[in-house]
């Protein structure tokens, strides 16, 4: 059974996240990370997929035989869905310094020449510095969940979760308390897992 | 058998019980909660702060009034010592006011075999024991019964994909009917339980699940009652008593990984599929999750025989179903009609216009469409009834007699998606409330590409059938919303 992307010849294992990076082939997967299962919130690693737009990070590369990540439909959606990222996220918020990935999203959204004023902006502005080592800033933050999933699933500590509903829905530390007050250890994993610089080194530490 | 996970798994009802004592649950109670069951508080925090219920105090004083879209087109507003509440699923009496009640057998207005009366013996499971798991697998495929809950997937392909595992399986029914417009579940709950319990004791039957759980709406108390009681006096037929879980509010909650993450303590947010499910669902475990109507018909095929609900209903979808008709019409309730029916042959049955013609019915609540009077020629069949967003669904029909309830109606839709995302993906999260506010302004320019992303890269059907109202009321009415 042989996969393609883009009509390059892939190995038909894993996900076709996978498929796609392996052929050498950018796609942007903002919630998704190496160490880390499908998320499949942020919905910017669409591909084509025999004639079926799916997210790439959960799509078993096993069951597809001809995937493309260009073409005009899939190209616009995934712009589209870029823009509205941009939205949540304040003007030059992404050019603070951060961990390992931060430069993730400003990649993707250059990479796909999406207007970061397409929709009126919501962000939102809580900060949080009570940690040693990290801030966190929220106007950069994408809700992608990679730091929760970091926090919960690869260090089996707890001390983050996804508050809230809806718009409503932020990264909180405890029940609704500070970096300072949760069970935190410090390890730095949702910092090395952010995609933006909302969680960033403190400048003493920054690589 | 034990619960795996046993800590976690109490927190749901653990926040329920707290919001029954004290009313809404702020973080600090969140925190207590958590420290009682040994887990993490962010943990308990970000699944209790995801209920939209337990954001409220329990109603003190102040009397409900509902808001939803059968009450807002009858008029309804919250008035002085009033608090205006999400549907509260008695829209055959709109405007409905009050605490929840036991739906009323008057507002059964046509029974088939699934709402005929009660019976008194228990042929139809003792004719499933008697064919064992490979005969009620036969006969499940034999009948062609899809699924009630709004999909319509083959039951016996759902069922067979599970057992295929060879594993531990785990049987949830959805009876979560949050969907506002529909109310046929608590009819079935409230009138015909034992009906519900003979269905129940054959799935179990044929699937001998290691884990029973009905996940019932946390505000459904009359449907509570009379289930509770229904599974007390027949107990004897089931092998175990089956787990009841109440929800916390939330229409993403009907989404079945959604209502498993529930059920495991976890945030309620859609999981990604693969895997689907039926390969690894509640705790891991392949995992059948059927709704209460759905449940209920196995009593009926497995009494009657699959040819005879084959009788009904059409080749390719059999049987009938119950509609959850609300509106402008004479004579709103639940009607059992057979699949295939036609919009008008409903509204006819329904006594036609209560008062002035109708214009427009909305067919699938949020996650459908509107359709004019002109298309009620359409029959009712599983998947769209019109390419802007109408659909069967879970089987709500709501009749509007003006183009100003057309449009009130679709601005409530559009917002009321907006309030229900769960938060999890962009596309639905932020696309939502954007389309509601171009709707809502006239300022259209957009607004249909953000509709094509919300349809094409939300990870639920929530955010994936949001558009349709939008759509199929811009499409029909352009003039309303210029
Ligand atoms: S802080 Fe970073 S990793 Fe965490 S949800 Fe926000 S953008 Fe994603
Ligand atoms: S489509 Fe909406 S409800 Fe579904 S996962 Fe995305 S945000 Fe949640
Ligand atoms: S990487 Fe696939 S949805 Fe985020």
């Amino acid at each position: 059974m042989s996969l393609t992307v883009d009509g390059i010849e892939a190995p038909a294992e894993g996900t076709l996240l996978d498929a796609v990076l392996a052929a050498g082939i950018g796609l942007p997967h903002l919630c998704t990370d190496d160490n880390l299962a499908a998320i499949g919130a942020c919905r910017t690693c669409l591909v084509e997929a025999d004639g079926r737009i799916v997210a790439a990070c959960s799509a078993p590369a096993s069951q597809f035989h001809q995937v493309a990540t260009r073409g005009a439909v899939v190209e616009r959606i995934r712009r589209g869905v870029l823009e509205l990222t941009a939205a949540m996220v304040s003007p030059g918020s992404l050019d603070r310094p951060g961990g390992p990935h931060a430069g993730e999203l400003a990649a993707a959204l250059a990479s796909h020449s999406a207007r970061l004023d397409r929709y009126p902006h919501r962000t939102r502005t809580r900060s949080d510095a009570t940690n040693t080592f990290f801030s966190f800033h929220e106007e950069a933050c994408i809700l992608c969940g990679r730091c929760v999933a970091a926090c919960q699933e690869l260090q089996h500590i707890g001390a983050i979760g996804m508050a809230g509903r809806g718009g409503a829905t932020r990264v909180t530390p405890g029940a609704d308390a500070t970096f300072a007050d949760s069970i935190c250890t410090s390890c730095g994993s949702c910092v090395a897992a952010c995609p933006t610089p909302a969680l960033s080194p403190r400048e003493a530490f920054a690589p | 058998m034990d619960l795996p996970s046993a800590a976690r798994s109490g927190l749901l009802p653990a926040l329920v019980e707290a919001h029954t004592r004290c009313g809404a649950i702020d973080a600090s109670e969140a925190g207590r909660i958590a420290a009682g069951l040994r887990m993490p508080a962010a943990l308990a925090w970000e699944a209790a702060s995801s209920f939209p219920d337990f954001e409220r105090e329990t109603a003190r004083g102040a009397e409900p009034v509902c808001v939803g879209p059968a009450c807002l087109a009858a008029g309804a507003i919250a008035g002085p010592g009033q608090v205006a509440v999400e549907c509260q699923h008695r829209c055959f009496e709109a405007p409905a006011a009050g605490e929840d009640a036991p739906f009323p057998e008057s507002a059964i207005r046509l029974a088939g075999p699934l709402l005929a009366p009660e019976d008194t013996d228990w042929r139809g499971l003792d004719a499933a024991r008697a064919s064992g798991r490979d005969g009620v697998l036969a006969g499940l495929e034999r009948s062609g019964l899809r699924g009630r809950g709004g999909a319509y997937f083959p039951v016996a392909s759902k069922w067979s994909a599970a057992l295929a595992r060879e594993r531990p399986l785990a049987l949830v029914v959805n009876a979560e009917e949050g969907e506002p417009g529909v109310y046929k579940d608590r009819a079935l709950l409230c009138r015909r339980p034992r009906r519900f319990v003979e269905g129940l004791a054959i799935a179990i039957e044929a699937l001998a699940p290691a884990v029973t759980v009905i996940f019932l709406n946390g505000r459904a108390q009359g449907a509570m009652e009379s289930m509770r009681s229904a599974l007390e006096s027949h107990g004897d037929i089931l092998p175990a008593a089956p787990r009841v879980v109440r929800g916390g509010g939330g229409y993403v909650l009907g989404e079945e990984t959604t209502m498993l993450n529930a059920i495991e303590g976890r945030k309620p947010v859609p999981r990604v599929r693969p895997p689907f499910p039926v390969e690894s669902g509640l705790w891991g475990m392949p995992t059948v999750v059927n709704n209460v109507e759905t449940i209920a018909s196995l009593a009926v095929i497995f009494r009657e025989g699959a040819a005879a609900f084959r009788a009904r209903g059409t080749a390719a979808a059999p049987g009938t179903r119950l509609l959850s008709v609300s509106g402008a019409v004479a004579r709103p309730g639940v009607y059992e009609v057979e699949m295939g029916v036609t919009i008008a042959r409903v509204l006819e049955m329904a006594g036609g216009p209560a008062a002035r013609p109708i214009v427009a019915a909305l067919a699938g609540g949020p996650s459908g469409g509107f359709l004019p009077e002109s298309t009620f020629g359409t029959p009712l069949l599983p998947g769209q009834l019109h390419a802007t967003g109408a659909a069967l669904g879970a089987g709500g029909l709501l009749f509007l007699d003006s183009p100003a309830a057309v449009r009130k109606t679709a601005l409530y839709l559009a917002e009321f998606n907006a309030a229900e995302s769960c938060g999890k993906c962009t596309p639905c999260r932020e696309g939502a409330p954007r389309a509601h506010e171009m709707l809502a302004s006239g300022n259209k320019a957009g607004l249909e590409d953000l509709l094509e992303v919300m349809a094409v890269a939300s990870l639920c059907g929530l955010g994936q059938m949001a558009p349709g109202p939008i759509r199929s009321a811009l499409h029909f009415w352009p003039e309303l919303f210029a």
